[in-house]
């Protein structure tokens, strides 16, 4: 589904990224864990289609080139990202922008458009699986919510949006105890066999409840181990340091 | 030159057409040295009011719609219908077969009225050659007129159409009474043809002891028209204006609004929207007159800038000696979406009282990348990301138009204007 094949990619002179390899076969979940300034949020930006980066080697998803892609051809194609920070976006209602997002991902599965009670009580259904208050709908998207809120936000949309690739970056981080419960079963209820996931995460918590595939190690722009979801708890133990140093010499 | 235009109008019989007469000969144009006239681009606008503008033949009462074909529906796309009387002037004149009367009731009138019964006396403090050549000209005005304790619920509207005809200069009037403790809601809309058109309009509103007014003016004339407006008010003790100014047509537009806090707990809500874009200009210049103790006013204004356009902003804010108990507050935010749009903002405080509560701030930003993004990864095409982000900047004022069907003829209107034509 998603092969990437010497990625690199570069900002205002900076080099992140040096050459990075990676396959995701349908129904598989990856994890990519690193230190901070391995270029994890640079992956996910990458692979998004975000502005600002000079970036190449050679991304294709489902046998198509992704980076010739805009960032909204990727979405209604299925690939999805949990941002690490939602963005606050006063004046847009959260109902309005989720509609206007699920019509557009619909339009292009040649879908009919969901109408405003239709689409409200879907929404509903979801909104209190995920925990959600539904006055939350008739917020502007993300203002003002706390922490917690805007993680449920992203989980929901997600579900709501149902990608054949979701890329979670960092998805844990800031969540108390409880709230990772919800967003990581709202996460494992997403798994199917035509679904991939990418969790990008610095912490393995997450990966205790979401049990990926596969786990790489990502350090100074390259993936520098791989292992199934032991090198996880491994590293938990260990830190990323003898991992690093092992790659090195 | 302020007489050779002056010579080729009809003038009017009334005593303000003699006296905006001495005044004019006296005075003459506004230049770029008049602090108020800074950011207008006025010798533009004298050039074209003196090379294009040729001799206006005014007949009272003539169907001057006939000469252009303007159809009801026309009306109904270029200004909607808000469910209330529409009083439509072409030209400046009244065009009765276009308009639409609702009953109002007892002690309410809308309508057109001659020059012969002015209503009050012509100010001619902070008052200029347009508004001059204004009241020399011969007119059927429009007059909305609600006398003391009536309430009038069906919003009033008067619609002023500009076509490009060959006299090209169309000077509307609007005369606006509220008695004491009157209340109405009236919109003004200044629309027209695609076309070279030049209007020079000017609207006087007074409102007695504790009237509420609430005052929407809509201005989408042709992109290549000159617009001049001024709305002159003055607020008796108690009274409530909520006014919200929309300005999306012209080539070159300006509207001077100008109110005077005459009686003492007055408050005032005045709120709008600039959105010039192509190479538009859009100048607000606002004069708050606090003359009367304990007055509030709040003033918010936001542009959105588009192309090689420039809106500007000038608030200025006077403090009388003698009052106490005023808070006036300025805001004005704008929002350039090209790297060659222009916003110019300026706060002038003349403040000659100590009881007072001022505030102004001004913001100039752009859109949000990561907003754009954010929008843009959930699968919203760019277009339509960038027109959420401008709606939700632009919803603040337009959200306070009243009726519900202004707001949404406004809310298209806004849609279309900010398209990205990339």
């Amino acid at each position: 589904m998603l092969h990437i094949q010497g990625l690199t990619a570069s900002i205002a002179g900076t080099t992140i990224l040096r050459g990075l390899d990676l396959d995701i076969a349908p129904g598989e979940v990856h994890a990519v864990m690193g230190p901070n300034g391995a270029g994890k949020s640079t992956l996910s930006n990458v692979l998004t289609g975000r502005e600002g980066y000079e970036v190449g080697g050679t991304v294709t998803y489902d046998g198509n080139d992704l980076l010739a892609m805009s960032p909204e051809e990727r979405a209604v194609r299925g690939i999805f990202l949990a941002f690490q920070y939602p963005v606050e976006i006063p004046g847009v209602g959260n109902m309005y922008f989720l509609r206007t997002a699920l019509n557009a991902v619909r339009h292009e599965r040649g879908e009919d458009p969901l109408d405003a009670m239709t689409f409200l009580r879907v929404a509903k259904e979801q909104m209190a699986a995920l925990d959600i208050d539904p006055a939350f709908l008739s917020r502007s998207v993300n203002s003002g919510f706390s922490g917690g809120e805007k993680k449920r936000n992203e989980v929901l949309q997600m579900t709501m949006l149902e990608p054949r690739l979701a890329i979670l970056d960092e998805t844990d981080s800031g969540l108390d105890i409880d709230a990772l419960r919800v967003v990581a079963d709202g996460v494992s209820r997403l798994r199917s066999p035509d679904r991939s996931m990418l969790i990008i995460t610095h912490y393995p918590r997450l990966l205790d409840l979401v049990r990926p595939d596969r786990v790489h190690v990502l350090s100074a722009g390259r993936i520098i181990r791989s292992g199934d979801h032991t090198l996880a708890d491994e590293l938990e133990v260990d830190g990323y340091a003898s991992t690093v140093a092992a790659a090195a010499s | 030159m302020a007489t050779s235009v002056a010579d080729r109008i009809a003038v009017g019989e009334g005593a303000d057409a003699a006296t905006a007469r001495a005044w004019l000969d006296a005075n003459g144009w506004p230049g770029r040295r008049d602090e108020a006239w800074k950011y207008t681009p006025v010798d533009e606008i004298l050039a074209s009011l003196e090379v294009e503008v040729v001799a206006e033949e005014l007949v009272i009462g003539e169907v001057v719609a006939q000469e252009v074909a303007v159809t009801s529906a026309d009306v109904d796309d270029l200004a909607g219908d808000h469910g209330g009387p529409r009083i439509v002037f072409v030209d400046g004149r009244h065009a009765p077969h276009l308009s639409t009367s609702h009953p109002l009731g007892d002690g309410a009138w809308c309508g057109a009225r001659g020059d012969g019964d002015a209503a009050e006396p012509v100010e001619v403090v902070r008052y200029d050659g347009f508004q001059a050549l204004n009241h020399l000209a011969a007119h059927e005005g429009a007059v909305v007129e609600i006398h003391a304790g009536i309430e009038v619920d069906l919003p009033i509207h008067i619609v002023h159409l500009a076509v490009p005809t060959a006299s090209r200069l169309a000077q509307p009037r609007t005369t606006i009474r509220l008695g004491d403790a009157a209340r109405a809601t009236v919109i003004e809309t200044y629309t027209g043809l695609p076309g070279a058109t030049f209007v020079n309009a000017s609207t006087t509103i007074a409102l007695g002891e504790g009237a509420h007014l609430d005052h929407h003016r809509i201005q989408t004339e042709s992109a290549e028209g000159i617009h001049v407006g001024h709305t002159r008010t003055n607020s008796g003790a108690d009274s409530q204006l909520r006014s919200t100014s929309v300005m999306l047509g012209a080539a070159i537009a300006r509207h001077a609004l100008d109110l005077t806090l005459r009686g003492e707990h007055a408050h005032a809500n005045l709120e709008g929207l600039y959105l010039p874009r192509g190479y538009q200009r859009h100048d607000n210049v606002l004069t708050v007159d606090h003359a009367a103790s304990h007055g509030t006013t709040v003033q918010l204004f936001k542009g959105v800038i588009g192309d090689e356009a420039r809106g500007s902003f000038g608030g200025h804010v006077i403090v009388r000696p003698d009052t106490v108990g005023t808070s006036a507050d300025q805001t004005n935010r704008n929002l350039l979406l090209a790297r060659t749009a222009q916003a110019d903002t300026r706060p002038w405080l003349e403040i000659f009282a100590d009881d007072v509560r001022c505030t102004h701030g001004a913001t100039v930003g752009r859109l949000d990348d990561d907003a754009l993004f954010y929008l843009r990864s959930r699968g919203i095409p760019r277009t339509e990301a960038r027109a959420m982000l401008i709606t939700a900047f632009a919803d603040e004022i337009i959200d306070h138009l009243t009726p519900a069907s202004l707001r949404g003829h406004v809310h298209d209107a806004v849609r279309r204007q900010t398209e990205d034509d990339t």
